[in-house]
């Protein structure tokens, strides 16, 4: 009995460890794609640290995800020193639009991992240009948008591909440990 | 069975990222063709998410219209200032330097019928970097300002 307490207590700790460091690089990939700019447009991003979203996904659950994915964009709200500012909304847009689309698509099983990273990246585009509507309080964002949806599906390929890869290792490493 | 499986998302999924490549592709060319027509006939200063232009630049008549001022706290002073001779508009933005808001600096040209912003305080200066535009809108997003250009000949009787 004591035993099945421990090991229960034991995989609850590691998932809780796990899911902080999965946070911790989640936000630095954040704070790095902020400040080397790859993206053309005023206050979008291409969601490089997406990845992590879609990893937590795979291995853990919608839940899980959404709800790290929410604390990354907070903290680097707060570390960045944007929280509440324009771009700040754009992020929490994209970064939830991104995710729900992402649950509902792994949901139907139709896709593998790579397709569900693709249109994750396509929402977050969505998400962001939506909330730049809003934040601007004009349609003149629009303009970027074909651009950045051009330049997501390559982003959403490769943060796919090393969802792809992470997942698979991910499944015998964690399969050892665990039995 | 599972390989199986495993192959045919993989075929779908290749298949996902080549409709969605195709399909944007073609809104990226169709707006590419489509907004490189004609050159504009005004530009609209915005400042915040208002939709009144503050400053406009006629490029008809060639010159400044200024429908307000912007509203700032007292100890900025009053903006926009609008410079004839060295040819800028200056605004306040948003973006902020040790609990100071920074200024935005927009240069027309009448005779190329440009707008450039040329000096602006913000992360990664996205809006500064643009340089000189004919028609594509220049957003300062930190800064909350924005510069919208019309080509639309009636607009003046509408107004």
């Amino acid at each position: 009995m004591m035993i099945l307490i421990s090991q229960c207590d034991m995989k609850q700790t590691r998932k809780m460890i796990l899911l902080a460091n999965f946070l911790a690089i989640a936000i630095v990939l954040n704070l790095i794609e902020s400040a080397i700019a790859l993206s053309p447009v005023p206050g979008a991003k291409l969601g490089f640290a997406n990845v992590i979203t879609l990893i937590i996904l795979y291995v853990y659950s919608f839940k899980d995800s959404t709800a790290l994915t929410l604390l990354r964009v907070i903290l680097v709200g707060l570390l960045s020193g944007r929280l509440l500012g324009p771009t700040f909304y754009m992020s929490l847009s994209g970064a939830a639009a991104a995710i729900i689309a992402m649950g509902i698509l792994k949901k139907t099983n139709f896709f593998g991992i790579l397709g569900v990273s693709v249109v994750g990246s396509i929402f977050h585009v969505f998400g962001q240009i939506g909330a730049g509507i809003f934040v601007i309080g004009s349609t003149a964002i629009i303009y970027w948008m074909p651009l950045m949806l051009l330049l997501s599906i390559p982003a959403g390929v490769i943060t796919g591909l090393i969802g792809k890869r992470f997942v698979s290792v991910w499944d015998t490493w964690h399969n050892k440990i665990e039995n | 069975m599972i390989e199986g499986k495993k192959d045919s998302t993989n075929k779908r999924d290749i298949l996902l990222i080549t409709i969605l490549l195709l399909v944007v592709g073609g809104l990226f060319l169709y707006f590419q063709l489509f907004q490189s027509t004609g050159e504009a006939n005004y530009a609209h200063v915005y400042y915040g998410s208002s939709n009144d232009p503050i400053v406009t630049i006629d490029f008809v008549k060639n010159e400044i219209v200024q429908y307000s001022q912007q509203d700032v706290p007292n100890q900025y002073g009053s903006f926009p200032i609008i410079d004839e001779g060295k040819r800028t508009i200056t605004l306040l933005g948003d973006y902020e330097i040790n609990g100071v808001r920074q200024i935005v600096v927009i240069q027309y040209d009448f005779g190329l019928k440009t707008v450039q912003i040329i000096e602006e305080e913000s992360p990664n200066n996205i809006c500064s970097r643009e340089g000189a535009s004919t028609g594509k809108p220049l957003i300062c997003l930190p800064n909350r300002v924005r510069v919208e250009f019309e080509t639309n000949d009636d607009s003046d009787f509408t107004v």
